[in-house]
């Protein structure tokens, strides 16, 4: 069983369209991995039902507990985020700025602050239009994605694959270089990079396959909007040159991507003669160097 | 030399864990002594941030010469890792704690 990972550093370069076409393609031979759970979107395109939720637990939340409070206000003083204000003329935390470090608490005389950890979202197991599963996650308002929770998504895809016997699990991988992008690299066995030519596209490309040569995974590399400018494309082509990254396909621009969206269809089914066609072939390609 | 191996068990035919940071257990091999130590790192799965490096200290508390794992470590923990002047060898993600060890011996492993 293989893993491979889809990741663009840069947001918008049609990383997670491409992530559901091939999803598409491979169909029920995959476990598909939503771990870009900042900004889910695969089950826009991948049309999840029977949800089989968990609860998420991730980080702490202090709670004070007003019969203790004996009013100081020492734990407001010390809150770097301002995140105990008076309300009622009570000190109540507020769970959105709180970043639960647990320094009030710590300094708390009366010893009235207790750390809590936190439900923050749901992990969830769903049946998709492709004959297969999904596991992707839910966070509540203002919660961020970690790498915990990327690792928990991608083991549960794991054990999914392994006990209903599939050759690969594909996962839309997080954005940035960040901690969840460290875990969804961390025992992949092949990174697909998605960029497009522009400034911003390259250098993040860059930065983000820095990352990926510390874990020393095999990559490859799919150009989305290669006809937008033929000179970054070049630089492009000079970079995966350089770091023996196989380019995989180029993608022209095509609206067709936008309206399949919008039909909440992946381009595969949109256009399955156009630009389904090249996504045919990387897919060929990704099982062929996965 | 002593060796350590990311592992999803404490036995030598326990599957490899192909992360480090989030390794479930260290398999310690010491090729002097012959014998064989572990640790639980399961813990690891309540962290939300920062595995990597939390894993690369309890692994500097070993003294290793050698770790095998299947990828990885990925930026900061590798900063750890190198600064222990621990040598890194990856590729054995999908191997048994015994294999990679047979294939480390053989060279084998990058």
């Amino acid at each position: 069983m293989k893993e491979i990972v889809i990741i663009s550093g840069k947001g918008g370069t049609g990383k997670t369209s491409v992530t559901a076409s091939l999803a598409y393609l491979a169909n029920k031979d995959v476990i598909v991995a939503d771990c870009d759970v900042d900004a889910a979107d695969m089950h826009l395109l991948m049309k999840p039902v029977n949800d089989r939720k968990e609860d998420f637990f991730s980080g702490v939340l202090p709670i004070i507990d007003q019969n203790k409070c004996i009013k100081c206000g020492k734990c407001a003083n010390v809150c770097r985020w301002d995140a105990i204000p008076i309300i009622d003329n009570k000190y109540i935390v507020q769970p959105i700025d709180c970043e639960g470090c647990g320094y009030c608490a710590r300094v708390c005389p009366a010893d009235a602050i207790s750390m809590n950890e936190q439900n923050v979202g749901d992990w969830i197991i769903s049946d998709v239009k492709t004959n297969t599963k999904m596991v992707h996650a839910r966070l509540g308002i203002g919660a961020e994605n970690s790498g915990k929770l990327v690792a928990k998504v991608k083991n549960e895809a794991k054990v999914l694959a392994e006990k209903l016997n599939k050759d690969f699990i594909i996962v839309d991988g997080s954005p940035g270089i960040g901690c969840p992008v460290v875990s969804s690299l961390s025992g992949a066995n092949l990174v697909v990079l998605v960029t497009e030519p522009s400034v911003a596209g390259i250098h993040d490309v860059k930065r983000v396959y820095e990352l990926v040569k510390k874990f020393g995974i095999k990559a490859g590399c799919i150009i989305n909007k290669a006809d937008i400018n033929t000179d970054k494309v070049l630089e492009i082509h000079q970079f995966l040159e350089a770091e023996d990254i196989q380019l995989i396909a180029e993608i022209p621009y095509d609206e067709n991507f936008t309206k399949a969206m919008t039909m909440g269809q992946t381009i595969v089914e949109f256009d399955p003669d156009g630009i389904g066609r090249i996504l045919m072939n990387s897919w060929e390609k990704i099982k062929k160097i996965a | 030399m002593k060796i350590l191996l990311t592992a999803t068990g404490t036995e030598w035919d326990s599957k490899m864990d192909p992360r480090f940071g989030r390794t479930e257990f260290f398999f310690i091999y010491d090729e002097e002594t012959e014998k064989v130590e572990t640790y639980d790192n399961r813990a690891i799965a309540n962290e939300a941030h920062g595995a990597g490096p939390l894993t690369a200290q309890k692994m500097s508390e070993y003294k290793v010469d050698v770790l095998i794992t299947g990828n990885g470590p990925g930026g900061n923990a590798a900063a750890v890792v190198t600064q222990t002047g621990t040598k890194v060898f990856v590729g054995a993600g999908e191997m048994t704690v015994k294999e990679a060890y047979e294939a480390y011996k053989n060279g084998e492993l990058k």
